[in-house]
């Protein structure tokens, strides 16, 4: 096999555990709360600027500032729940949509304030895997593997805590299951912290991998929205499947093509898909 | 109205003064009163820190200079400053504003050369000044004839002709390699300002019968570019042209290190290539012997070598643009937002203001058509002088330089011209990160 379509594949697979751990945030908050978060990829920034700051500026070991920022996200998850989502729960959801995209622009605005416009690097490199001819970057395969493990843990926790089980109960049918003694409010904020959380382990990976700055979002943001629809809303297998799926679409796309041509048949692919699934390639 | 209270009579009054001050006409409120001038620049979003911040920075320090030095007649020049915000529509909203709300005659700035496209046309249509600062797409200019607006800095073809011949002139010496072997690989951005340097690139190459085994475009907010990164390393490209904003240099160089990548040298092309503090910081070492086309900044020239008195003032605006914004090696973008601000408002302002005692589009496009400032005349050692209404680059300064620079410890050095510029350290050292091996 060509070293190089071996390393554009492997490249693809990499790229794909990057995308699937912010839409599984995404899609566990929009399965449980019915609402979308506009602003997740800003959470996962401020989770990135948290890692930074703690790491560069407070000196504190790197595996520690990522420990913290799990719960610095967690909190802003919860926060964003209680203080915008909640009073809005029973609105339109064109009204939902407009207030977590307001916030998507006041952490970007907060961020530039605080932080300025500057580019932050953690400046931590790791060495490639050479296997031959192929390269295989140290820094991704790590985000993969945790990447991996964080989906793991979540499913483990959905499958076997109650509440996670009464998380998935809700997510299945929202009006019966307070009728069997569940409580939807709390389960709401619960998701909404596990959400923040996915977001604060992607903030993680993703900080050794991009450089830090107020709208850093914009990267990886459509993307993940992108992924998630394309699974079907609300569906974690469905959107984690997605994500790998995207990425190789990129990145073989890209090499038999261009980088530009590769996000052109990955639109291309979504649209298609929208006509053909519109309720997501694995929406039950 | 009293005191800190603001009742509904005070309203009307206010909003009724503000009517009749908006209902003079321009033409006659320019006679007097302070000389209002737009900058417009990136103040937040990616450009802001791709270069666009220092342009504005470098603006204001040459326009409080310009005041401190009595303005013109005594009248000062007013900054009404707006930010684009790095998204073309909210530069054509601002556009909008500054003509509209604020009426002005004159706006400066535009950093990225996707605002100057739709810009350009806009101010052409209103009959106001648009004096470039920055945005370099040739496109922006070429065979549209423009009357209105003007350029003093490079175009995109210059810097594609300036790294071509680089490399063209070194072949054989320091690469040890006949110029039509160097395999040349472009990378780019898929805005105008990449796309306008790339196809000078690929013109000029072809001129010089250079082999280009490479050329992609690729979104300025790619998550991921690892994938042209293995593309570079099956094409064996000897050289790396890569035309980028922020932080696509920073990812592109991230996995290109990761991914194995090696070359003999890599030439950005401005924009985030002239922030050499921050690569600096961001790779360290790891940048050293890049090279960069872009003007030169005012620090790399020999100030004395310079027009009467131009010396003087690039020391005066490094002591204070340093003082202000501790930087190391400010970068050209910081030269430029003060060298080019500084002609329009010593050439270009001051005679039309002068001649005229107002301040109107067609006094100042007068007064710009008549500049004639010799080589040596700016602090970033250009001549000014545009091309007329009628040429193919109407607006655009003919005596705009770009120079091929390298980074050698955290500061830049002029490499080419050969004539002004120092022996550059062609290929990369052996040892260095990214060296072929």
């Amino acid at each position: 096999m060509d070293p190089f379509l071996l390393e554009a594949l492997l490249n693809g697979v990499l790229l794909g555990g990057v995308f699937a751990l912010p839409a599984l945030g995404l899609n566990l908050v929009f399965g449980v709360v019915d609402v979308v978060w506009l602003c997740y990829a800003e959470l996962v920034m401020i989770g990135m600027y948290a890692v930074w700051f703690l790491y560069t500026q407070a000196g504190w070991p790197l595996a520690l500032a990522c420990a913290a920022c799990l719960p610095i996200v967690a909190g802003l998850g919860l926060a964003l729940h209680w203080l915008v989502v909640r009073p809005l729960l029973t609105a339109p959801p064109i009204n939902q949509v407009l207030a977590t995209g307001g916030v998507l622009f006041v952490l970007q605005g907060a961020a530039t304030l605080v932080f300025k416009t500057d580019f932050r690097s953690l400046g931590v490199d790791m060495p490639p895997m050479e296997l031959g001819d192929v390269f295989i970057s140290g820094t991704k395969l790590i985000a993969f593997c945790a990447a991996l493990v964080g989906a793991a843990c979540l499913w483990a926790f959905l499958k076997f805590t109650y509440v996670g089980t009464a998380i998935r109960a809700i997510a299945r049918d929202r009006e019966v299951m307070p009728l069997m003694g569940v409580d939807p409010k709390r389960i709401y904020l619960i998701a909404s912290g596990v959400g923040g959380t996915l977001a604060g382990l992607a903030a993680c990976l993703l900080v050794v991998q991009l450089d830090v700055h107020p709208f850093v979002g914009l990267s990886f943001g459509p993307i993940t929205f992108m992924i998630c629809v394309m699974g079907g809303l609300g569906n974690m297998l469905g959107g984690f499947i997605a994500a790998f799926m995207m990425g190789l679409i990129i990145s073989i796309g890209g090499f038999y093509g261009s980088t530009e041509l590769s996000y052109v048949i990955a639109f291309g692919f979504f649209i298609l898909m929208m006509f053909i699934r519109p309720q997501g390639l694995f929406a039950r | 109205m009293t005191g800190g209270n603001i009742t509904r009579r005070g309203l009307v009054q206010a909003g009724a003064g503000a009517a009749l001050v908006a209902s003079v006409p321009a033409s006659v409120r320019s006679q007097s009163g302070p000389l209002r001038v737009g900058v417009m620049t990136d103040l937040s979003g990616p450009f802001a820190g791709a270069g666009s911040q220092p342009l504005f920075w470098g603006a204001e320090v040459a326009i409080a200079l310009f005041n401190e030095r009595g303005g013109v007649n005594g009248r000062q020049v007013q900054i009404v400053s707006a930010d684009s915000q790095s998204r073309a529509e909210v530069a054509i909203n601002e556009a909008e504003r500054l003509l509209g709300q604020e009426q002005l005659e004159v706006v400066t700035g535009i950093y990225s050369s996707a605002h100057a496209v739709p810009l350009s046309g806009r101010f052409e249509q209103a009959k106001k000044i648009m004096w470039i600062t920055s945005a370099i797409a040739t496109g922006v200019l070429k065979d549209k004839n423009l009357r209105y607006v003007f350029r003093p800095t490079v175009h995109s073809d210059q810097y594609a002709a300036a790294s071509v011949n680089f490399i063209h002139e070194h072949a054989q010496a320091r690469l040890g390699m006949a110029p039509d072997k160097v395999r040349l690989a472009v990378i780019y951005e898929d805005g105008p300002y990449g796309s306008g340097v790339a196809a000078g690139l690929d013109a000029e190459a072809k001129a010089k019968n250079m082999p280009i085994v490479m050329k992609e475009a690729y979104s300025a907010t790619a998550p991921d570019l690892s994938t042209m990164v293995t593309k570079l390393r099956r094409e064996r490209a000897d050289i790396i042209l890569h035309v980028g904003y922020n932080p696509d240099i920073t990812l592109f160089l991230r996995q290109a290190k990761s991914g194995g990548l090696r070359f003999k040298a890599l030439i950005g092309h401005g924009a985030g290539y002239s922030q050499i503090d921050k690569l600096s910081e961001t790779f360290g070492a790891d940048v050293n012997h890049f090279c960069n086309v872009d003007p030169a900044a005012t620090q790399m020239l020999d100030w004395s070598k310079l027009g009467a008195g131009v010396g003087d003032l690039a020391r005066t605006f490094m002591q204070r643009y340093q003082a202000k914004h501790q930087s190391n090696d400010p970068p050209t973008h910081a030269s430029m937002g003060f060298g080019n601000t500084w002609t329009f408002l010593e050439y270009v302002l001051k005679p039309a203001v002068t001649k005229t005692g107002g301040m109107t589009a067609d006094a100042l496009r007068e007064a710009a058509l008549q500049v004639d400032v010799p080589v040596g005349g700016t602090i970033q050692g250009n001549g000014v002088k545009f091309a007329h209404p009628g040429t193919p680059m109407s607006g655009q300064n003919e005596r705009s330089v770009a120079v091929v620079m390298q980074f050698d410890n955290g500061k830049s050095k002029v490499v080419w011209p050969t004539a002004i510029g120092v022996p550059p350290v062609l290929p990369l050292p052996a040892g260095h990160t990214y060296a072929a091996r």
